[in-house]
């Protein structure tokens, strides 16, 4: 399955992003988002899976004075 | 390089079978693209629909702003960061318009599939089994975009 996540950063600092995983999301999960990381602290189902993709939404918050 | 195998793992290409894929292949390139790199930018004209195989890249609104130099200068711009799997510039296959939004690649060696909007709904007439099935895709990967959109708002 690939999940296709849609990702919202709390508080407005960052305009979030889409990505494929091949690993469903979960709360406390670490993202990279360009060259900022970020904590998930809620992943949910968007819309029913098609074909091998999972639709999801995960909400992020930033990790502070984390920079890759 | 592009493969069938790789593009089972294209949204807008879910459901085409493999003799399908095969077909789609053979109007696929494949280029490579750096960090700061635009891919498209915001107003030209557009002819192209593109799948990020590896890599990434961000969505710009530049608000007028169109060269490296401006793009560069700070500013909240950036509406959305794409990673592998994600496909841009499906509008201007749709609307024939021009480019809503620059895009800029964000890490080295991003390896990007491009088709030419020709050949593709060229391929979608020839096939219109493809062609139901792609545009199907691209209204729903064009749906995602805007419920992703509209949980954005629900944050701010």
């Amino acid at each position: 399955m690939i999940y296709k996540v849609s990702f919202v950063v709390q508080g407005g600092t960052h305009p979030g992003g889409i990505q494929n995983l091949d690993e469903r999301p979960k709360l406390g999960d670490i993202l990279t988002l360009g060259n900022q990381q970020f904590e998930i602290v809620e992943v949910m189902e968007i819309i029913p899976p098609r074909g091998d993709f999972a639709y999801l939404h995960a909400t992020c918050r930033p990790i502070d004075g984390k920079e890759t | 390089m592009v493969t069938v195998e790789s593009l089972k793992r294209v949204e807008i290409l879910i459901g085409l079978t493999e003799e399908q894929l095969a077909r789609v292949l053979q109007i696929c390139q494949t280029r490579v693209y750096h960090n700061q790199d635009i891919i498209v930018r915001e107003r030209e004209p557009s002819d192209e629909i593109y799948v990020i195989n590896r890599g990434s890249a961000e969505v710009i609104l530049s608000g007028g702003r169109v060269t490296a130099e401006a793009l560069a200068a700070p500013g909240p711009d950036a509406v959305i960061s794409l990673g592998q799997g994600q496909t841009f510039g499906e509008m201007a296959l749709i609307d024939m318009g021009p480019r809503s939004a620059t895009v800029r690649c964000t890490s080295d060696g991003s390896e990007l599939y491009v088709i030419r909007r020709e050949d593709f709904i060229q391929l979608c007439e020839q096939d219109t089994d493809i062609g139901y099935k792609v545009m199907r895709n691209l209204a729903a990967e064009l749906s995602f975009k805007l419920r992703h959109r509209n949980l954005s708002w629900r944050s701010d």
